[in-house]
């Protein structure tokens, strides 16, 4: 009877998820060209920055037992810093190789972080209890609805909104739709290159410390593996999207998240535990059908 | 400002060479064409004065500073902008905000909008679609714009790659009396890469031939429009390859 605003909020929050770290991969895609890979242990990097290093199986609360007020904004910072971080000792010195170069660099830069995350924490998952009470249910339109999916949409929708504005109206939003769609002419109008590119990988890391927040509280889990897996989804997300386009990325991050709630509540209960394998097979479907993805940036060619 | 010189330049792409021993300046006010076959090196020449190809030998230097080594954000800074070939506008930008990129290198802020408000009395047409996406304006209408967005960096020299390519005749003429004005009005400095010598002789100014990434001619664009020296460099029988 409530199973279908049940199936919506589920899809919503869970494409939210998706379309932030989407998100987070289309910005760099958009001014770099790379496909950063790397981008799944940002995640996982805010995550544990919130409880104190050590390799016991029990985690104590660090940075996590700040009041939201403080704790928020200081993931946030700790997410771009990060990011901005692998941009200053990596990327930087590979801005002239190959695509496929930095995607390797980016793979390598994941893996150092990880184990990294490993050594410090050791591989165990950690039960983490981040603001508990949101996974309370509240009820809406006749559904039981947990309150953090609620947050989570609306978070969605300030952070697409916020980005969208800041790209409309801002000096550094516009120097970075330029820089996206031709980097060198943006520089040859005087566009600095390490401004636009250090501000896209801020806000991808502040948007992975985004996404590492949510998840924490809704798995109440530190996992060390936790990155690789939305990392993926991200990143087909991107592509479905169309590799670089912004509302794309957004738009194929809740097509994924509806996709996959969707096969979860309708596949029969014994084809379920495939339910992956369906939705990649969607995603095949999609890319054989349209290679450059939904939402391919509009040619900048002339019509005449 | 804004006396160029280039001395002895060399451009290479990997191995080939596109460029070597190229050397002329350019005085302040100057009406400057580059002209000479497809593959001569003239985007590449233009591309190592404004940063976006690097020298492999001499120097680039404008009014004593030395371009070379520096980035194109910093070239921009210092007075310099480029119209590329094939006009390179933002597609997916409205056609203001192409205008808008190249100001955040101004002083002047306050001048910004007298400027864009000139660029819409030249070219109505900007104006009109102010708020539509670049890329649906016809070839003619975005090298206007991208005339208008090298003006808006507030430049003191304007290179300009081939602004007659693909475009009809009547609209060649348009563009052309604009980069006069302009140049009248504001006394920029100009280097104009034109194919047609006809066409240079015509609006007028000097004129520097290029053929198999050397110099091979440098004098007035009338002078040159009726010598065999044109001939030589389009049609002549040494190894450039671009002459069959
Ligand atoms: N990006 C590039 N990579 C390799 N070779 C190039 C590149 N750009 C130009 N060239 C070569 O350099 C030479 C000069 O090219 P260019 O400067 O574009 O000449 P023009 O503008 O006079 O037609 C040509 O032989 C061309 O093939
Ligand atoms: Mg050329």
């Amino acid at each position: 009877m409530n199973a279908i605003p049940q199936l919506f909020f589920d899809a919503m929050s869970l494409g939210g998820i998706y379309a932030m770290a989407a998100l987070g991969i289309a910005l760099i895609f958009g001014v770099m060209n790379l496909v950063n890979f790397a981008h799944g242990e940002y995640i996982a990097f805010c995550v544990f920055a919130l409880i104190v290093p050590s390799t016991d199986a029990v985690a104590v609360m660090f940075i996590g037992k700040a009041p939201a007020i403080l704790l928020i904004p200081m993931l946030l910072s700790i997410g771009a810093l990060v990011a901005v971080a692998s941009e200053f000792f990596v990327f930087r010195h590979m801005r002239n190789s190959t695509p496929v170069a930095m995607m390797i660099s980016s793979f390598a830069l994941g893996f150092v972080i990880q184990n990294t995350l490993l050594l410090v924490y050791s591989s165990r998952p950690k039960a983490v209890s981040l603001w508990p009470e949101l996974n309370k249910p509240v009820s809406i339109v006749g559904a039981s609805i947990p309150l953090l999916q609620i947050i989570v949409i609306v978070t969605t929708l300030i952070v697409v909104v916020a980005l969208a504005l800041l790209l409309k109206r801002t000096r550094i939003g516009l120097e970075m739709r330029a820089a996206a769609e031709n980097f060198t002419m943006a520089r040859l109008l005087g566009v600095r290159a390490n401004v636009v590119i250090t501000g896209a990988f801020a806000l991808s890391g502040a948007l992975a410390a985004a996404v590492a927040l949510i998840m924490v509280t809704q798995t109440g889990v530190a996992d060390v593996r936790m990155g690789g897996q939305i990392m993926l989804v991200a990143f087909i997300a991107t592509v479905i999207g169309g590799l670089g386009s912004l509302p794309g990325a957004v738009a194929a991050g809740f097509l994924i998240g509806a996709a996959s709630v969707i096969l979860q509540g309708f596949l029969p209960l014994e084809a379920r535990p495939f339910r992956d394998a369906f939705l990649y097979t969607l995603v095949i479907a999609v890319l054989l059908l349209k290679p450059d993805g939904l939402f391919a940036p509009r040619s900048s060619k002339p019509r005449v | 400002m804004s006396k160029l010189g280039v001395f002895d330049v060399a451009v290479r792409y990997g191995k080939v060479p596109a460029l070597s021993d190229v050397s002329f300046t350019v005085e302040e006010g100057e009406r400057l064409f580059i002209s000479g076959p497809n593959g001569a090196g003239k985007s590449s020449l233009l591309k190592a004065i404004c940063g976006a190809a690097p020298t492999s030998h001499g120097r680039i230097e404008v009014d004593g500073d030395v371009l070379n080594g520096r980035s194109p954000e910093a070239i921009a800074r210092l007075g310099l902008t480029m119209v590329p070939e094939g006009r390179e506008i933002f597609g997916t930008l409205s056609v203001e905000e192409n205008l808008r990129v190249g100001t955040g290198i101004r002083r002047d802020k306050s001048a910004i909008e007298t400027d864009i408000a000139e660029v819409y009395q030249s070219f109505p047409i900007l104006g009109e679609r102010r708020h539509s996406n670049a890329g649906a304006l016809s070839g003619g209408q975005q090298q206007m714009l991208a005339i208008g967005r090298g003006l808006l960096t507030n430049p003191k020299l304007m290179l300009v790659d081939e602004p007659s390519l693909g475009l009809a005749p009547n609209i060649v003429d348009q563009v052309y009396e604009t980069l006069v004005n302009l140049q009248k009005d504001r006394g920029l400095t100009l280097i104009i890469v034109e194919q047609s010598s006809a066409r240079a002789a015509r609006v007028g100014g000097r004129m520097v031939l290029l053929r198999g990434g050397k110099v091979v001619g440098d004098g007035d664009a009338a002078k040159f429009a009726e010598s065999d020296l044109l001939n030589e460099a389009y049609f002549g029988q040494d190894n450039s390859k671009e002459t069959a």
